[in-house]
């Protein structure tokens, strides 16, 4: 019996931790479905007394969840998959090419980066931003995004590369290959455990951005998720259910992308 | 024969386009940064230079001080209680067969959440009447507890959604570690007699530090860096209860204009996160293994 | 600084080339749909052979009439927008809806601040707005618009809070008067006065009190809803005439006059008058648990009287709310009858237009301040007008809510300003963070008059250094 028990404890032990993780989702599931806020207050977990869909219809219009969304995705991606790229050429040429001086001293002037807490230079690059004339626009996001994602790329690209061998470079030149042939065509293939990692990686801090985002932009058209929603619940605060439903708007087709990459 | 790798037009085009980008927004803005921070530039009208004032107000500015012991709390909060929780659990994950996949699943979902959703979601859950909290509270006939409202509790309520969404991240982090550990040192260990817990503690940790260095490392920086939740849910209050260095210098740029002070204390943050990494650095991560760069 | 500009121009240009050759995947970050970034469109076609064509542009319009308690403010607003937009040849407004104090305290100010406002901006009157803006620049000088309309003696005395230096920089779109509005079903329930004496007012607060009632909802998250009480108790214990007192020194936060509108503020609060845990409300709450029949008050300004009608959000309550003046203080000063009105909110015009759009803020002021607009703000979203209305218009009153603040005014002997439009806005940055800290109990009344007293004095100092 104890070993029924030593086996069962590391269960109970993560699936309390995986309710705690589950259950704001459920509540505001169900909340988003409810006809008012008295229904959610009285009975949080129970469901609700009649459906009420046209929360989620009334949210879809209101607050244009479809815009926000398509902003943060297209941005998100289309920064990460820069950024990584410009990552990897730059830590291509510091790890591979023969400038070791000239590379240690840019390697640590990029690391710098990696000391500056993202925020602090808010301000600085609003007032950039705002000089360059893409203040309202999504070049705005764009540029400081891919640029702040540099330097974490950069390092955790350039260890990836220093870890493999110099051998297969050395056979592809002797094939004839330049610098950017051995570049897309050998360093690059190789690299893309590395290459996923730091595109995921930016991409979730791409997705999750508000600050920037909150400030650099100010038409309702242009808004990504993050800031988008805020406005909606400033809107309608006091209107549980349907920012339950907003919610839920914006929750569901990024689990369902996560439950769908989990799978490959 | 490796004049391929010696073509200097070739380094630069594939140094310079990161280096430029890099340059424009974190040098030039840092620079930036350092200039404004000596004037009183309200954004309007034109900066004058007025030396030091500006940090030593930031210095006896009482509610920048809060903000800068509010973030020690969330940084003490992550390092003391996150990562403990965010080793057990990822020990106790790597030690299950079945469900293996599932756990981690559910534990990251969070984490791909942006922080204002969270934000968000989170105050329904706090909400004084409606919330999922005071009403689970008044099953036991306790309550209720006004989370985001009463001072005492503020900061505890965002310490929590923060950990929230980002324990399931380094849980992920870690296990990817621990499960690359070679299965035959740890069946060794299971043949000399060794207990599943012994076996993690005196085998699995010492193996992992460094993925904890780095999770230390990372929640460093995250707690310094925290901003958009204290934005989203409680704007700085109650009372400034909940106020971050970050979420104070941008209330004061933005919201009054203070574009001067506000620069100042993000160079006054710039050191303090320049100095806790450095510390960690040299006392702690350099005693047991340097992190080659 | 040029060369700066110059370099980072430099760089842009050959970052976004090389990002256009990077990004050949079809990931364009460029804005979609509407092309227009803020400055760009010229204002005269140079061509004169196609002066018939008509030249299509878009304005960024900034209101803050979202959600659904301004649903009828945003009416108005629509029908205006509608009516500039057949007139202009090629306009196109471009919307931008925003929460009130988002828009006041955070967008409006970094907009300010980068040069570049929304072409037609909803804009608050005083030294911490309009007319900080109009220092800077910023605001178009609406005097020879005014002029020209024929709309210059139009107004009521309401334009001071947007002038500078006699030149008019913003319109305000009505005025409002502050005090308190009750429940009167609630106050039938429990056998209690209209709380038009303080002995009623307190009596009413404890009963509501003891039967588990919120004697006054109130969202204190923003602390500008908290500062109306204050206003009006300061106006009441101090005089009328302090509010206006603080820049020129006449009167002190620190008197003992206003520390007393703090102690009894904080007296209120101890006793439980106020929501619990009201730092974590927001102003959208008050009104909710006033219109749920949770609290049995609340103190308010009167644009709140539409959210009562039939068909808004505060349709529970509907008819069964009243509008008083805050009673008078057994302990003030000066005319008891006083109270806080403001003509506050309104709208103001970016400096930077061009031909076309100026044109389209002339129409604009045109349809939104017309006698028309104007009679349909005060019937349907009971705000006072702030222009000349003919008494027969005024009589088409019949809102029973809209005429109790009609009497609270015409039963005022004095009126004074909010201070948020008086003083600058360090000092009311100030007040609003030391009332939070009040209320939260880190601050006494007397320390929180002092510190506030503290960055009076040092912006007063630096004005008279000026």
């Amino acid at each position: 019996m104890p070993a029924a028990i030593k086996k069962a404890f590391p269960h109970a032990v993560m699936l309390t931790y995986v309710a705690v993780i589950l259950l704001p989702f459920l509540f505001v599931l169900f909340s988003s479905f409810k006809a008012n806020n008295v229904e959610i207050a009285t009975r949080p977990f129970g469901l609700p007394k009649t459906w009420a869909f046209e929360n989620y219809k009334e949210a879809w219009v209101k607050a244009k969840i479809n815009v926000y969304f398509w902003n943060s995705l297209y941005l998100s991606l289309s920064s990460a998959a820069v950024g990584v790229l410009l990552a990897a050429a730059a830590a291509f040429a510091l790890v591979r090419m023969k400038f070791e001086a000239v590379s240690r001293w840019i390697y640590q002037y990029v690391l710098i980066g990696m000391l500056i807490p993202g925020n602090v230079l808010f301000i600085a690059q609003y007032l950039l931003v705002r000089n360059m004339g893409i203040l309202n626009t999504h070049w705005s996001l764009f540029l400081p995004y891919t640029a702040g994602a540099l330097p974490l790329s950069v390092l955790l690209i350039a260890a990836f590369m220093r870890s493999i061998p110099g051998e297969l470079e050395e056979a592809a030149i002797v094939d004839g290959l330049r610098a950017p042939g051995l570049f897309l065509r050998i360093v690059l293939p190789l690299t893309v455990p590395a290459l996923v990692t730091v595109f995921i990686i930016n991409f979730l801090g791409n997705w999750n951005e508000y600050l920037l985002a909150n400030f650099f932009l100010s038409k309702d058209s242009l808004r990504t998720l993050p800031t988008g929603m805020v406005g909606f619940r400033d809107a309608f605060q006091t209107n549980y259910a349907l920012v339950c439903t907003g919610i839920v708007y914006s929750v569901v087709p990024v689990l369902v992308i996560y439950t769908f990459l989990q799978k490959k | 024969m490796k004049n391929a790798l010696r073509n200097p037009y070739v380094y630069l085009m594939f140094v310079l386009p990161a280096i430029a980008l890099y340059f424009l927004f974190f040098i030039y803005p840092m620079l930036m940064s350092v200039y404004y921070g000596f004037t009183d530039w309200d954004g309007l009208s034109k900066p004058n230079f007025i030396g030091l004032d500006n940090f030593i107000a930031a210095f006896s500015d009482p509610e920048f001080r809060s903000s800068i012991l509010n973030n020690i709390y969330i940084l003490l909060f992550s390092c003391c209680v996150q990562v403990p929780i965010i080793v057990v659990l990822s020990l106790v994950i790597a030690g299950v067969r079945r469900l293996q996949g599932f756990y981690k699943t559910t534990v990251f979902m969070p984490s791909i959440l942006s922080t204002s959703v969270i934000g968000i979601l989170w105050g329904y859950i706090y909400d004084p009447d409606v919330g999922l909290l005071n009403n689970l509270l008044k099953l036991f006939g306790a309550g209720p507890i006004y989370w985001l409202a009463e001072p005492q509790w503020a900061m505890f309520a965002i310490l929590i959604t923060n950990a929230w969404q980002w324990v399931g991240f380094y849980i992920v982090l870690m296990l990817a570690a621990i499960l690359a550990i070679p299965k035959d040192i740890d069946e060794a260990a299971g043949i000399d007699g060794a207990t599943g817990v012994q076996r993690a503690w005196h085998l699995t940790v010492p193996l992992i530090k460094p993925v904890i260095n780095v999770v230390i490392m990372l929640s460093i920086a995250g707690a310094l860096r925290v901003v958009d939740i204290v934005l989203v849910m409680t704007g700085g209050g109650p009372a400034g209860a909940t106020e971050v260095m970050a979420s104070y210098m941008v209330n004061k740029a933005i919201k009054y204009g203070e574009y001067g002070y506000g620069t100042a204390l993000s160079i006054i943050i710039f050191v303090i996160a320049l100095v806790l990494t450095a510390l960690y650095q040299i006392l702690i991560a350099r005693r047991q293994e340097r992190v080659e760069y | 600084m040029k060369k700066t500009c110059t370099f980072v121009l430099a760089a842009t240009l050959a970052l976004s080339a090389l990002l256009a050759g990077c990004g050949g995947g079809g990931s364009d970050p460029a804005s979609t749909g509407g092309t227009d970034t803020g400055s760009s469109p010229p204002a005269s076609s140079g061509e004169s052979g196609s002066t018939d064509k008509v030249e299509k542009f878009t304005m960024s319009l900034r209101h803050i009439q979202i959600g659904e308690p301004q649903k009828f403010r945003k009416a108005i607003l629509d029908d205006v927008v509608k009516k500039t937009e057949e007139e202009v040849p090629g306009l196109k407004f471009e919307l931008d809806g925003l929460e009130d104090s988002v828009n006041r305290f955070t967008k409006l100010p970094a907009e300010m601040a980068a040069g570049n406002p929304p072409k037609i901006m909803s804009l608050f009157g005083g030294a911490g707005d309009a007319q900080k803006y109009a220092k800077a620049g910023r605001l178009l000088d609406l005097t020879p618009i005014l002029e020209e309309l024929g709309l210059k003696d139009k107004f009521l005395n309401v334009l001071d809070p947007f002038s500078v230096d006699g030149k008019v920089y913003g319109l305000p779109i009505g005025g409002n008067a502050e005090g308190i509005f009750y429940n009167t079903d609630i106050f039938q329930q429990y056998g209690l006065n209209p709380p038009t004496t303080w002995d009623d007012l307190i009596k009413a607060a404890d009963t509501l009190k003891e039967n588990g009632i919120t004697p006054f909802a109130v969202g204190s998250k923003g602390a500008w809803v908290p500062n109306m009480t204050i206003n009006t108790f300061i106006g009441r214990l101090a005089g009328p005439e302090t509010i206006t007192g603080f820049t020129t020194g006449a009167a002190k936060w620190n008197s003992p006059d206003v520390v007393a509108a703090y102690t009894l503020y904080k007296e209120w609060v101890d006793k439980g008058y106020f929501t619990k845990g009201e730092l974590g409300k927001e102003y959208g709450d008050m009104l909710n648990d006033f219109v749920a029949g949770k609290a049995g008050m609340m103190f308010d300004g009167s644009w709140r009287s539409s959210a009562f009608k039939n068909d808004a959000v505060g349709a529970a309550v509907a008819g069964k709310v009243a509008f008083v003046s805050l009673p008078p203080l057994p302990n003030g000063k000066g005319d008891q009858t006083s109270v806080n009105a403001n003509y506050g909110e309104g709208y103001g015009f970016s400096a930077d237009l061009n031909d076309n759009e100026l044109k389209a803020v002339k129409a604009f002021i045109k349809n939104m301040y017309s006698d028309e607009m104007q009679l349909r703000g005060l019937l349907e979203d009971g705000v006072l007008p702030s222009m000349k209305l003919s008494e027969a218009s005024v009589a088409q009153v019949s809102d029973p809510l809209v005429k109790q603040v009609l009497d609270v005014l015409n039963g005022a002997g004095a009126t004074f300003p909010h201070f948020d439009s008086v003083v600058q806005s360090k000092v009311y940055t100030e007040t609003e963070t030391q009332l939070q800290k009040l209320i939260a109990g880190n601050v006494t009344p007397q320390e929180a008059a002092d510190a506030i007293q503290k960055v009076q004095d040092a912006e007063n100092a630096a004005a008279a250094a000026e």
